[in-house]
């Protein structure tokens, strides 16, 4: 029975070795594993049978992270490779650093990711030789071999690539990632980032017709049009502790029992930040390399629907988040559309309270919203703030234009 | 790093003591059923995940030792249910009582407290409460005396009420071979309830009871210094799944070097069957627990299921990957897995194999899609295989523990809070614990 599986297996491995296009490159153990996608099949429903397959490149190093107050704080993190970078020369070059949040993987319905994840260490930590991972977390039915768990997966050692895959038929929805190494430590440090599956139900023109104006696209596959939205915006609540990320970069021991968040970030920055369209990031310590490349900012003519996809994955915090001004109602949580069967558990609220792995996608109705600046940000007060500075932490702006539209 | 070798050590460790029992097959509800229970408050100790020794109050069952948390009872729906309490904490842990939320509770003996009647410590006086179960489903119990020091101190537990009502008509049908869609059907549907409905039906059932813990208050206490404890800055630095800290929490339950802690929280399960998980959290924060794996269906919450009228089922209940239970609350969900649409064979069959049980039919033959890095490019993982198919086996490096015996899949469950994945300042530890998918032909404990 075992020796027929064995034997199953190494006929399987060097079967899909045929099949894959592998890059060869100077050193094998920075192999990007991604098959052309010729089986003819159009398995996200665009059309297009030749763009089932998406393939990403990323790193897992260290950089700088630069809070709005000027704090700069090491960071672990995320980063893609861009296609130019041979991928020899990943590590050679140094040249991809920590984001935070690291990229975010927008995918189609019936697509597969295959995520070429490669360590390229921590540059300014040699001390350290932590291996590292992707967990996508909340995928249903997960394979334990692409779930990220250095406990029950091999994970990647630095200068080498660990290939993660996963299909997405029948998970459309709001999801995260994050290194699951050390994982209270590699989270804090900001190995984290956005992932979300777009329904196949965005390929129905006549549906998204029934939008006024049409829909840009639906959070889920619903059926009826309920969760259509014209503007859409993942948040992704999340703090750092200055102290932990101060003691990690000179080499102290790490302060466990007393983290406490006294940065609250969205999409990487506290507010004012959170509004500003600019890369930011690149202080002289992340050698003046953008680190983080996502606003927070919304904006919406009068009379759209805003999509708001937001998570947290903060380590010690769970946030409620409010809009004021703007009606909103609760139409997904964790990846799920709130219905059972037939029957719709949406619900209509002025805030939510997100803990620590938890998901919520917000519909915002603009219909008969005056014009004007609105404010979406976390009702718990002492968590408005950048260290010490006030006015800060999780907040950001929703703009709502004249229906006419909002200029320049 | 230095952290982790420590988690192989621990683990290592662990790994030597289960030898002598049967590993991986201990996972289920350990309680005391019936309708009279006689629990007695006593001071004694337990193990952090660290190897620290911690003072604690807890309950006890009779002449027993106490332990953390306190004996679950397993109730029947209808049952009339006498709880006796006797003190025979030292005097100046003060009076001790139960309160049972979600119970109707009548109290007689001892004297009068804030909440209900309380046990003075004089290791003689008797508290009677009798309460009727009128209702399944999951419940907590704990001191009602100053709980925001003696919950603190440990004087908690969780009620398990069965349904009274005949179960609508078992459907044991035999394991279907493969299945074409996802959730899959019961194992046997009929067989077990949570609830009077049958959306509510189980295979296995868990428990887990997340509590915290902030070790100055049981120092002060044990230094004779109750007085100066100041519950009013509580700050936790250790968290307990089943009274355990990881690693401790997936060792098997009723190990003679826990002999306080006798709860384990390792969950075991085959592909395609039901877990019912009965979740409930004692102590000062909700607990984000986020289930790797798949999502849980949440059915009842503090023993009342999710439906919007007779009969109509768990017709309210909604799917989660992360349920926060807050203090006090219990959440009952269900959780199932088979690997569907996973876009791969996760047997690693051919196309013309037999289909496993549950085995999702549009996989089935389906190619692993990479080629995994070589065994010097990675770390593995103790609960790794060493292959990436269910039931599989394969290359292990030679310091590995080899703790997956028979290739399941191994999920982590655990706070979403990360910081409470910790031990006193130590990682890994505190409230993680895991599932695991084990293949069929790897028997596990009927319950
Ligand atoms: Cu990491």
């Amino acid at each position: 029975m075992r020796w027929k599986r064995f034997l199953s297996i190494v006929a399987l491995v060097s079967a899909v070795g045929l099949g894959i296009g592998v890059c060869s490159m100077a050193q094998s153990n920075f192999m990007v594993q991604c098959p052309a996608d010729n089986d003819g099949i159009d398995a996200d429903g665009d059309g297009d049978p030749t763009n089932d397959i998406v393939c990403k490149h990323l790193t897992a190093g260290d950089g700088f992270a630069t809070m709005a107050d000027g704090t700069v704080m090491y960071t672990f993190g995320f980063s893609e490779v861009p296609e130019d970078v041979p991928p020899g020369q990943v590590f050679a070059l140094r040249q991809v650093k920590a984001e935070l949040p690291g990229p975010t993987i927008v995918l189609r319905e019936g697509q597969e990711l295959y995520l070429n994840l490669t360590n390229v260490g921590m540059i300014n930590r040699p001390d350290l030789f932590d291996t590292h991972s992707v967990h996508w977390h909340g995928i249903p039915n997960s394979g334990s071999i692409f779930d990220g768990l250095p406990e029950s997966a091999p994970t990647v050692k630095i200068g080498a690539t660990f290939p993660y895959y996963y299909a997405t038929l029948g998970k459309e929805g709001t999801y995260f990632y994050h290194c699951h190494v050390e994982v209270t430590e590699h989270m804090q440090m900001g190995m984290i980032g956005q992932i979300y599956v777009l329904p196949r139900q965005d390929q129905d023109m006549v549906l998204r017709s029934s939008g006024n104006p049409p829909y840009a696209g639906f959070a889920y596959n619903d059926g009826d049009g309920s969760t259509g939205y014209h503007v859409s915006k993942a948040i992704q609540l999340a703090g750092f502790d200055s102290r932990f990320h101060a003691q990690h970069i000179a080499i102290q021991n790490l302060p466990f029992a007393q983290l406490k968040d006294d940065y609250h970030l969205m999409n990487g920055r506290g507010y004012p930040d959170t509004i500003n369209p600019n890369l930011l990031g690149a202080s002289p310590e992340n050698n003046g390399h953008f680190s983080q490349r996502m606003d927070a900012r919304i904006q919406a003519r009068q009379g759209e629907r805003v999509l708001l996809r937001v998570h947290n994955i903060s380590t010690t915090h769970l946030f409620t988040v409010r809009v004021l001004g703007i009606p909103m109602k609760v139409v997904g949580i964790d990846g799920k559309l709130l219905r059972n069967g037939s029957k719709d558990l949406f619900y209509e609220t002025s805030s939510l309270t997100i803990g620590g792995g938890q998901a919520a996608d917000l519909l915002l109705d603009t219909t008969g919203v005056p014009p004007g600046t609105y404010f979406f940000y976390t009702t718990n007060l002492s968590e408005l703030i950048n260290g010490q500075e006030e006015r800060g932490g999780i907040m950001t702006e929703i703009v709502v234009c004249p229906a006419s539209g909002c200029g320049t | 790093m230095r952290k982790s070798r420590w988690f192989g050590l621990a683990l290592g460790a662990w790994a030597m003591l289960e030898m002598t029992t049967a590993a991986w097959t201990q996972a289920k509800i350990i309680g005391v059923e019936g309708t009279s229970f006689d629990l007695v408050a006593r001071q004694d100790r337990i193990t952090l995940g660290d190897g620290d020794s911690m003072l604690m109050w807890g309950f006890a069952l009779g002449e027993g030792r106490m332990q953390y948390p306190g004996p679950t009872l397993i109730l029947r729906q209808g049952d009339t249910v006498t709880v006796t309490l006797r003190n025979s904490l030292p005097r100046e842990a003060g009076n001790v009582s139960i309160v049972f939320p979600g119970h109707e509770v009548t109290a007689s003996g001892g004297v009068e407290g804030v909440l209900t009647r309380e046990a003075p410590p004089d290791n003689t006086t008797v508290v009677t409460y009798t309460f009727t179960a009128t209702r399944p489903g999951t419940y907590v119990y704990h001191s009602g005396t100053r709980p925001d020091l003696q919950v603190e101190m440990g004087l908690v537990g969780v009620i398990v009420v069965r349904p009274a009502n005949p179960t609508p008509t078992p459907d044991c049908s035999p394991v279907p071979q493969g299945h074409n869609e996802a959730p899959p059907r019961s194992l046997c549907a009929g067989t077990k309830f949570a609830y009077d409905h049958p959306d509510t039906a189980y295979d296995r059932e868990f428990l887990i009871l997340m509590t915290d813990m902030d070790p100055r208050v049981h120092r002060l206490v044990e230094f004779g210094r109750i007085r100066e404890i100041d519950t009013t800055n509580f700050f936790q630095t250790v968290w307990f799944a089943n009274g355990r800290n990881f690693p401790d929490t997936i060792a098997n339950a009723q190990v003679p070097w826990l002999p306080t802690q006798p709860y384990n929280a390792l969950f075991l399960m085959h592909p395609g069957e039901r877990l019912l998980v009965r979740m409930a959290t004692l102590g000062r924060d909700p607990h984000p627990l986020h289930f790797h794996g798949n999502h849980v269906r949440v059915i009842a919450k503090d023993g009342v299921l999710l439906s919007s009228g007779l009969g109509a089922g768990s017709d309210l209940s909604y799917e989660r990957y992360t349920v926060a239970v807050n203090p006090c609350e219990t959440v009952d969900a269900i959780y199932t897995w088979t690997g569907a649409l996973m876009g791969w064979d996760i047997y690693g069959h051919a196309p013309g194999d037999p289909l496993a049980p549950y085995e999702f039919i549009g996989d089935h033959g389906a190619n692993f899609p990479v080629i995994l890095p070589s065994r010097d490019d990675v770390k593995f993982g103790q609960l790794y295989s060493g292959s990436p198919f269910l039931g599989g086996e394969g290359f292990l490096p030679p310091e590995h523990a080899g703790l997956n015996v028979g290739g399941g899949f191994f999920y982590m469950w655990h706070s979403h809070t990360e910081k409470e994945l910790t031990n006193n300042n130590v990682f890994p530890g505190g409230l993680i614990t895991f599932l695991g998918v084990v293949p069929w032909n790897v028997p596990l404990e009927s319950e």
